[in-house]
């Protein structure tokens, strides 16, 4: 995994301000993606030395995400979250959720949540150190057509959000 | 330097902080207005701290902002034990139930263990009794700054500046609680909802303002001490107080944000000598001043005493007249839009 280029993120505010963030907070991250039936199978394991599953009531806690992503079409750019009619689309889950949130986007700044496609669920475990995460996605025909998909993971113990996070160095080939 | 243009019109709102009783009345009239949900106990969109004092959030003036240059100072988010305080309720109904019973005294506690609140160094302020000893109160709101700071941070745009008025709203359906906005506004003005998971902020009480009608914490203010118009009125308080008398000051310019909200700085009562005889000098030191308002605060200072000395000699002042607010119609200077009616 790389730390996603703050340089690229929009406004004048996390450019400068997080300038020295160029090492990745997630350095390492597991994956396995099979398909089983009409059901795409994905696990992501990474490790997690304190996990952040609530905010509670505080304001300067941040939780921990992960979010899987797969282009709409060929040459959708992956760094840059898509662009315009170049759109990506996954699922985001967040440690203090229960379902996961749809997700799609045509650029930087431009992420549209809503809720997951019918079925798409997931299952999360911390454990000794560590984050499994089970993504359970039928009918992803995006990731069908393409075969090519992406990670990103926030570490809420270290402020991840937003553009803070680290994700895979580009499109992850899975295959036929 | 942000990038953000100028907006065709700038509503702004003077403070005279020599007026100000620190009652907190614009404080309640704000908190009750916007702020009662569960995940804003916390949040004061208009909050009104002693001065000197570390102020709310503690020592928010070491946050954010920019350089003399122009460049982003990283900020951070405000932790809500130490530095906003958590809401508390007192033991009202304890003390009532034992007031006259028993020998334990009962006193009035909060039902936590709070290090930190909104006005929690109230009255302190500064300097050794009777000789030098001052405090004042600087009630604070968001700036509706020309250059928000906020806005700049938000990497989903989803902080704008209304062109017609310049007022800086959060589009909490764009939201997605990231809290650069919190971390980069160096007055801590953006607040985060944790229930919501939204960040909120002032409002210029915008369905007032539509209707011409002030802000709630301008117009609860029992001491007359706010004037609110826009910067262009010249028939208008704000542009009295701003360009033509030049006694309305923004708070630390130097974070280059051009903020919106203005103060009318605190004259006060000389210093006592060792043998109780004034000194001449100001209990408020004025340099103290000037780290907060810029180097005008000499000049303006200086013109509030020269039209205060007019009206001591019999002699008319308008600025006085419109700091005084004998007339209260005239602090605000507010027009409903025409707009369609439905």
């Amino acid at each position: 995994m790389i730390a996603a280029p703050v340089g690229l993120s929009p406004g004048g505010y996390v450019p400068k301000a997080y300038a020295e963030r160029t090492a990745p907070k997630t350095p390492v991250a597991e994956f396995e993606a099979a398909k089983s039936g009409d059901v795409w199978q994905i696990r992501l394991r990474w490790a997690c030395a304190e996990p952040h599953r609530e905010l509670g009531d505080d304001v300067d806690r941040f939780i921990d995400a992960a979010a899987v992503l797969a282009p709409t079409v060929a040459d959708a750019p992956m760094m840059t979250m898509g662009a315009p009619g170049k759109a990506l689309e996954g699922a985001l889950w967040r440690a203090d959720r229960t379902g996961l949130i749809g997700v799609r986007a045509e650029g930087l700044g431009t992420v549209e949540r809503g809720d997951a496609p019918e079925g798409w669920g997931a299952k999360a475990e911390w454990k000794a150190g560590r984050w499994s995460l089970d993504f359970e996605l039928p009918g992803w025909s995006v990731l069908d057509a393409r075969r090519r998909l992406a990670f990103a993971i926030w570490q809420g113990a270290e402020g991840g959000r937003g553009g803070l996070k680290s994700v895979s160095p580009g499109w992850i080939e899975i295959g036929t | 330097m942000a990038s953000q243009n100028p907006t065709t019109r700038q509503i702004a709102m003077v403070l005279d902080l020599n007026k100000c009783i620190g009652c907190q009345t614009c404080t309640i009239a704000c908190k009750k207005l916007w702020n009662t949900d569960t995940g804003t106990g916390y949040a004061y969109w208009n909050n009104v701290e002693t001065l000197p004092g570390k102020g709310y959030p503690k020592d928010w003036v070491e946050s954010g902002g920019r350089t003399p240059e122009g460049e982003v100072k990283a900020g951070r988010v405000p932790n809500l034990d130490d530095e906003y305080g958590r809401a508390w309720n007192f033991n009202h109904e304890a003390v009532r139930k034992r007031s006259g019973e028993g020998k334990e005294k009962p006193w009035l506690r909060p039902d936590g263990a709070p290090r930190w609140g909104a006005n929690w160094d109230e009255d302190r302020g500064a300097g050794d009794y009777p000789q030098e000893n001052h405090y004042f109160y600087l009630p604070r709101l968001c700036n509706h700054c020309t250059h928000p700071a906020c806005l700049d941070a938000c990497p989903r745009s989803a902080i704008e500046k209304r062109d017609e008025d310049g007022i800086v709203l959060v589009d909490q359906d764009r939201c997605h609680g990231y809290r650069f906005c919190v971390e980069a506004c160096p007055y801590k003005k953006v607040y985060f909802d944790p229930k919501r998971q939204v960040s909120g902020k002032c409002i210029f009480c915008l369905p007032r303002i539509e209707e011409g009608v002030a802000p709630a914490c301008a117009r609860q203010c029992p001491g007359r001490l706010r004037f609110v118009g826009y910067l262009d009125d010249e028939a208008g308080p704000i542009w009295k107080l701003v360009n033509r008398y030049k006694v309305a000051l923004p708070l630390h310019p130097e974070f280059e944000l051009g903020p919106n909200v203005f103060y009318v700085p605190p004259m006060s009562p000389p210093k006592l000598d060792e043998k109780g005889r004034p000194t001449g000098e100001p209990r408020i030191p004025t340099e103290y001043l000037v780290g907060l308002f810029g180097k005008r605060v000499h000049e303006v200072l200086a013109t509030l005493e020269s039209e205060r000395e007019k009206r001591r000699q019999g002699e008319p002042s308008e600025l006085m007249d419109l700091l005084i607010a004998y007339d209260w119609n005239q602090n605000f200077a507010l027009g409903p839009r025409e707009r369609e009616v439905l």
